[in-house]
């Protein structure tokens, strides 16, 4: 599918270096209505960054907004130092929540115009397109009018205009959605291809389980503003950290190394869950556990999952919520 | 960068227009329309002709009286006619099938008609009798004048030849305004062929869902230019097709299908008022397209933006509906507001321009008018596609988009 060509450097451990995507002061209001607040992040270059947020919470309208889409009412939007404008679109790939190509015209037709847009010439587009069709086994629709497509296949054409020319900075606005399993694994693989590749990746997603495995550091947002942002393993840490979870019997004493969160009863035993104080590890809290003579039978680490975190900010109903199209526009 | 854009937008919006079917059904009908049409009249034509002639000379034995004293005896015998002494013998013989007519000719043909007895020869045929009584007389009329230059001014066979002279300068008159008001009708077809398809280019992207992916890539400018482009270039295949059938009508078959003997070698043109007419021509083009690209970003369907089309189009032409008003009284109040109204100003104008009553000053303010506002509509249609063309569902507020502005970038 050719090689990257990237222009920045890979800073996932130097966040002092100039950011790929920076947003600073950033305010967006619709009428009356503010949708964004003082929302301020940093995306580096050959990072994966997660775009988290309930539905209306302002992730689209902010993707927008960065791209110019959108006129901000205020605040920073740059990407690589400056505002985007789409002449720099050949190393910017945009996967738009609303999702659309021409219709009416036929799949490598509309990937190659995309293509010679992006900086391509024509033969190599076509190329490129027939190569990238080829992978998402839809070779044999090459010719074919893309209302001719299912809406799978549809998504997977307009994730293959997203990524031609290999972009540095790929903006995908829920990826997935959409998706059967099969085709959501292929998505995924075509995504960790680009990231191998050296492209910077902003993600919208609801699926907590790719961000898990595919994301540096997530920014939760929430009523327009952040909730949380860093890497995925501080925000576990900042809503619940590590926990130790004990399979005992008798019970658990109360001790400055540890809280108990829970507890719950298994078998002829319980099942226990500590979080550690500050300063504790697993092995202070073991120890003061047997010390007390307390049996434990087994002991294991526990991180809060994201999807975890997503519950506490948002609520129980935030995940079934987010899988809603979310819209924010400019309409009278 | 913008210029490979550019190109790739017009030729793609441009194959992608002329590879339908639809759009060659469409654009073929009205020539093959006129053609059927030409091919009709040049059939009829020539089946009248050759009828004419052929009744003109048909052999007819007749019997004939003349009291004007015009036919000599040889010529009606050459016709095979012979005098009849009794006009009501004449009639029986006709009636008895024993002569094919007889011919009454009266003391006055001028005032009085050519009385024709004829025996059936069928609803078409029958003319015969009356092809031949006029041509006999015609023909003993022009003996008896004996010049053929007085005998074809007689028949009304005359050409004249004009000149006018306008402060000293030959003048063409009215062949003068044929190419000025040519282009009008250029403007008239551009519009009325493109106008549709310029709206529909522009909400495609906006009913398809493009907008985003689109607007990510390309410069929104960039696009809009490369989509008027495209669809001019449509409109020049349209206009040549359509013209195809007429430039070869006209050049092969004018003689037949009684197309006026015009001389297009000849045609008068006049330098300035040709550059006044095409500048009036594209600025007009100009302003329309901003209008419709503005509408196209402001409305979320086609169907919703037929109802503004219809009246913009309407006003574009209204003037057509005065303009035996814009050519006797060009100084009259409403043609006055015709001419600077910027929607009405470029068919008035150019009407104006070609029957001559367009000043100088005027021209040049009602051009300067059509490209300013069409540069400044086509600004503002261009921001309103930019950040009005998101909204998918829901008509546009444009104060709301215009209202916005880029906040200070610089804030590091």
């Amino acid at each position: 599918m050719g090689s990257a060509s990237v222009g920045w450097t890979y800073a996932k451990e130097n966040t002092m270096s100039e950011p790929l995507v920076h947003i600073q002061d950033y305010r967006m209001t619709f009428g009356n209505t503010t949708v964004i607040d003082d929302l301020a992040f940093d995306v580096h270059a050959g990072e994966t960054f997660g775009f988290l947020g309930s539905n209306g919470s302002g992730k689209t309208t902010t993707l927008r907004a960065l791209l110019g889409i959108y006129q901000p009412t205020a605040g920073v939007l740059h990407i690589n130092g400056k505002p985007f404008e789409p002449a720099d679109g050949a190393r910017l790939g945009y996967l738009p929540e609303e999702r659309g190509l021409y219709k009416k015209e036929p799949v490598l037709e509309t990937m190659a115009y995309f293509g010679r847009l992006k900086g391509l010439d024509k033969s190599k587009a076509r190329s490129w397109s027939l190569e990238y069709l080829e992978r998402v086994g839809l070779a044999e629709k090459a010719t074919a009018r893309l209302d001719k497509l299912s809406g799978g296949q549809q998504q997977k054409v307009q994730l293959g205009v997203t990524i031609m020319n290999t972009p540095e900075l790929l903006i995908l606005d829920e990826p997935t959605k959409g998706f059967d399993p099969v085709n959501r694994r292929l998505l995924m693989d075509i995504i960790e291809d680009q990231q191998r590749a050296g492209a910077t990746v902003v993600m919208v997603t609801h699926q907590m389980e790719e961000v898990e495995r595919l994301c540096d550091r997530v920014i939760l947002l929430k009523d327009g503003t952040s909730h949380a942002y860093g890497t995925v393993r501080d925000v576990q840490e900042q809503f619940g950290g590590t926990t130790y979870r004990v399979t005992h019997t008798g019970v658990v004493p109360a001790s400055h190394h540890y809280t108990v969160v829970s507890s719950q009863p298994v078998g002829e035993g319980q099942v226990s869950e500590l979080a550690p104080a500050p300063g504790a590890d697993e092995a202070t809290v073991l120890t003061e556990l047997v010390g007390a003579g307390v049996p434990v039978s087994g002991f294991t680490t526990a991180r809060t999952s994201l999807e975890e975190v997503f519950i506490r900010v948002y609520g129980a109903d935030s995940l079934e919520d987010a899988t809603q199209p979310e819209s924010v526009g400019v309409g009278a | 960068m913008a210029q490979h854009n550019l190109s790739t937008v017009v030729g793609f919006e441009f194959i992608r227009t002329v590879r339908k079917r639809g759009f060659w059904i469409a654009v073929l009908a009205v020539p093959v329309v006129i053609a059927i049409i030409f091919a009709l009249s040049f059939t009829s034509n020539s089946s009248i002709s050759d009828s004419a002639d052929a009744q003109a000379e048909a052999e007819v034995t007749f019997a004939y009286t003349d009291a004007s004293g015009t036919i000599p005896d040889e010529l009606a015998a050459g016709y095979g006619g012979q005098p009849a002494t009794d006009p009501t013998e004449a009639i029986e013989a006709v009636k008895a099938g024993e002569l094919d007519a007889y011919f009454a000719y009266p003391s006055d043909p001028a005032e009085q008609p050519i009385e024709v007895t004829g025996a059936d020869r069928g609803l078409f045929d029958n003319g015969t009798y009356e092809a031949v009584a006029e041509s006999l007389l015609t023909t003993a009329a022009q003996a008896q004048i004996g010049n053929p230059g007085l005998a074809a001014a007689a028949a009304g066979e005359l050409s004249v030849e004009s000149t006018i002279f306008r402060d000293g300068e030959v003048t063409g008159g009215f062949t003068e305004a044929i190419a000025p008001l040519g282009l009008l009708v250029v403007f008239f077809l551009v519009i009325v062929m493109l106008s549709n398809q310029m709206l529909n280019s522009t909400l495609e992207e906006k009913e398809n869902r493009v907008t985003e992916m689109i607007l990510t890539t390309v410069n929104p400018t960039t696009l809009v230019m490369g989509k008027i482009l495209a669809v001019f270039a449509v409109g020049a295949v349209q206009i040549l097709v359509l013209l195809a059938p007429m430039v070869i009508g006209y050049v092969f078959f004018r003689d037949r299908m009684n197309i006026p003997d015009l001389d297009l070698s000849r045609l008068p043109l006049d330098a300035g008022t040709m550059v006044v007419a095409l500048l009036l021509l594209v600025g007009g083009f100009v302003l329309f397209t901003g209008v419709l690209v503005a509408i196209g970003a402001i409305m979320p369907t086609a169907k919703d933006a037929g109802v503004i089309f219809g009246p913009l189009i309407f006003a574009m032409f209204i003037p057509f509906y005065a303009i035996s008003l814009i050519i006797s009284d060009p100084d009259a109040l409403i043609v006055q507001v015709f001419t600077f109204f910027p929607l009405t100003a470029p068919v008035t104008a150019m009407l104006r321009n070609g029957f001559g009553t367009l000043d100088p000053l005027t021209a040049g303010i009602v051009i300067a008018e059509l490209f300013v506002f069409g540069v400044l509509v086509l600004r503002v249609a261009v921001q309103l596609f930019r950040y009005g063309s998101i909204a998918y569902t829901d008509k546009l507020n444009p104060r709301t988009v215009l209202g916005r502005r880029r906040p200070a970038t610089a804030k590091n």
